[in-house]
């Protein structure tokens, strides 16, 4: 069996709001091998967004563990967690979340910010990977001056940039027409056909179950299904 | 990340937001042009005090006298024996008495009494008496003389005029006690003096005993009192003095300089006549056995010795020993470390003027940096996505903070530079339009650009502090979810 990159056991996230408390992830236990193409499906408000949130580092559970190689995140500082989403992840969102006042070049290289590169070297790096991804002649383009395919591609080069090891995509089709979708998720199998690590979290089931190699649907913050698609074998 | 990195990105934001960030560095710029123009006013006031005592060798003077001007007779006496000692101290280079006395100038109809002071050739050679503001030095001609602001003042001409007075002939005299015009008037053949009286007197009213002591009790009564009379009216001693330069910047110090410098030679002549037919010169005279003591007298005291000290001496170890001698102090160089303490005080409470418009700036540096952070959740959010830790936000916010301060502070440097410069032209105008010599009164350091600048960034700073924190705390789930 691979050996799991990432994994998780009994990991909740609860929040206060008012006299209340919200289980937004509660319980949540399942194993993520290197290479591996996994789909979390769910209807709104199910915790998709939330574990995605904790396996990334941007957010901490309340209860659980999670951990890399081994490794346990949930204990780590912020210091060092802010090195772990800088050095070993990549994101990607719905609402591409690119920064208005710089170039498609620029907000690639400012993934690279954090790290230790030379400004030079992060430019060539994002140039590159913009030229990878079809974009080499929007380089200096800003997002306004993009169409939504080419922001969503933008932001897909920014979280590549680095190299991450596990690639981290919340809704990325969210707001994209069919075809832009479609060139995505074509985009994305290639990378996981690359030997990518990729968690994605979609409500589009049917490319879910098209490109991942095992699906999870989560409800109510707990894992309510597992599985593998069936791919019928190509003549 | 790099300061390179961050000054990027920061220098970009501002760049975006121009008009906000121009008004918040308009702020800076004022408040710090408004400390560098107060503070050029002090600095210029203390470059001018402290160059004008070096130039004019005031900071290598002392004086020296009695310890108190009250209790003269129980100071050390400031005599020839005291000169002696006192010139004979490491570091002292020259020491001369003050020898003054007063002259009538005649001016017009009238006469005006002025006071004039002789002064060895060595001392006229220091340079407290070299840097004139019109003339020329003294060159041994006999009857030249060096004039001061105070004559000028005198004369109430402008120093603006000082030249105009160069090569005038100043036409002096003193009234001197003499024995002999004393003399003359106890032993006058008129009917009230001695002769007159031996003349008419009748030979048979010296044979009575009774009637000759009445008449020698009175006769010589009354001859006596004729002689102090005619003493004290003394003669009257005239002379023709021709002015040769006007020193500058004698006005503006405590040493005791007289408004007529005369040669050695020119003063002997006056000197040497016999002390000045006043009242309390007599007394002063009469006190100390000396009434009719040749002049120059190396027994008498005079009221102050100044001293010309080498530079390169330590003038607290000189000080230190003249008071333990027993005389009481004065030099410039004490005096301009007054001046010096004052002048910090009063930089004190420009600076503090200067605080709060600088406090009003930073407040608005403080609304920008909220305001942007207000805005700007969403790109904290991604920083943070892409690996930023909360060090790096709060470096980002203040590098944003510095800049503003940096910039605002370079502009203020050059506000309150530029409005110095024009203070400085107004103040010569006005200066020049009253008669006096046009004096730079601001100065604009480096150490006050330097801190200036230091300050402006300081404060920035200081105010973005609490801005970066609040950005670093940004949470990145809720900031990305755009709540």
């Amino acid at each position: 069996m691979t050996p799991s990159l990432l994994a998780t056991r009994d990991l909740a996230r609860h929040y206060r709001r008012g006299p209340q408390t919200v289980r937004a992830l509660d319980g949540v236990s399942f194993e993520l091998a290197r290479g591996e193409f996994l789909a979390v499906l769910g209807a709104s408000g199910s915790g998709k967004s939330t574990l995605l949130n904790l396996l990334a580092g941007l957010d901490t559970p309340s209860a659980g563990e999670i951990a890399l190689e081994g490794r346990r995140l949930d204990g780590l500082s912020r210091r060092e967690l802010a090195a772990y989403r800088s050095e070993r992840v990549g994101m990607i969102f719905q609402a591409f979340n690119l920064l208005p006042q710089y170039t498609a070049l620029e907000n690639v290289a400012l993934a690279l910010l954090f790290g230790r590169r030379a400004a030079r070297e992060r430019r060539a790096a994002a140039g590159a990977m913009l030229e990878r991804l079809g974009l080499g002649d929007r380089l200096e383009h800003r997002p306004g001056d993009l169409s939504g395919g080419e922001q969503q591609r933008v932001a897909v080069a920014r979280a590549l940039v680095k190299r991450p090891e596990i690639l981290f995509a919340d809704e990325p089709t969210g707001n994209l027409d069919r075809e832009n979708s479609e060139q995505l998720g074509r985009l994305l199998g290639e990378l996981v056909a690359g030997g990518q690590t990729l968690v994605l979290v979609t409500h589009d089931r049917a490319l879910a179950e098209r490109l991942a190699q095992r699906l999870l649907r989560l409800d109510y913050g707990r894992i309510a299904e597992v599985w593998q698609p069936v791919r019928e074998a190509r003549p | 990340m790099t300061l390179g990195d961050a000054l990027g990105m920061a220098a970009g934001n501002l760049r975006r937001l121009k008009l906000r960030a121009g008004l918040t560095m308009a702020g800076v710029v004022i408040a710090v042009g408004a400390m560098v123009a107060m503070l050029s006013f002090g600095a210029g006031n203390h470059r001018l005090g402290a160059s004008q005592a070096e130039r004019l060798g005031l900071l290598n003077t002392v004086q020296v006298t009695p310890s108190s001007p009250r209790d003269s007779l129980q100071s050390p006496p400031l005599d020839a024996a005291a000169l002696a000692r006192l010139a004979a101290l490491p570091g002292v280079r020259l020491a001369y008495p003050l020898d003054a006395f007063t002259l009538t100038l005649a001016r017009g109809e009238g006469a005006l009494p002025i006071e004039a002071q002789a002064l060895p050739e060595a001392a006229l050679a220091t340079r407290l008496f070299s840097q004139l503001r019109a003339g020329e030095a003294l060159r041994g001609v006999p009857g030249e003389v060096l004039v001061t602001d105070a004559f000028l003042s005198a004369l109430d001409l402008p120093f603006g005029e000082a030249t105009a007075v160069v090569g005038d002939s100043l036409f002096v005299s003193l009234t001197v006690a003499s024995v002999d015009s004393g003399l003359a008037q106890a032993l006058a053949s008129g009917e009230g003096g001695l002769f007159g009286l031996a003349a008419r007197l009748p030979a048979d009213s010296l044979r009575d005993s009774a009637a000759r002591r009445r008449l020698l009790s009175r006769e010589l009564g009354a001859a006596a009192g004729r002689f102090v009379g005619g003493y004290l009216a003394g003669t009257v001693l005239r002379d023709t003095l021709v002015v040769r330069g006007v020193l500058e910047g004698t006005q503006s110090n405590r040493l005791r300089v007289k408004p007529i410098l005369l040669q050695p030679a020119d003063a002997l002549r006056f000197n040497a006549a016999g002390p000045p037919a006043n009242p309390l010169a007599l007394v002063t005279a009469l006190q100390s056995g000396q009434l009719f003591a040749a002049r120059p007298d190396t027994g008498r005291g005079y009221p102050a010795v100044t001293l010309d000290l080498d530079p390169y001496a330590p003038y607290a170890v000189v000080r230190d020993s003249l008071r333990a001698m027993g005389y009481q102090v004065f030099s410039y160089a004490d005096q301009l470390a007054d001046i010096r303490r004052a002048f910090v005080i009063f930089d004190l409470g420009l600076l503090a003027i200067a605080l709060v418009a600088l406090v009003t700036a930073a407040l608005g540096v403080v609304n920008t940096l909220l305001m942007a952070i207000s805005e700007r959740r969403r790109e904290i959010g991604v920083l943070k996505a892409l690996g930023a830790d909360e060090r790096e936000i709060r470096w980002l916010f203040l590098v944003e903070s510095g800049l503003m301060g940096l910039i605002g502070s370079i502009g203020g440097i050059l506000l309150g530079w530029l409005v110095a410069r024009g203070a400085s032209a107004a103040a010569k105008l006005i200066m020049q339009r009253q008669g006096l010599p046009p004096l730079e009164l601001f100065a604009t350091p480096l150490w006050l650009v330097a801190g200036a600048l230091a300050f402006g960034l300081a404060i920035s700073l200081v105010a973005g502090l609490m801005p970066a924190a609040r950005a670093a705390r940004v949470d990145a789930v809720e900031a990305l979810r755009g709540e």
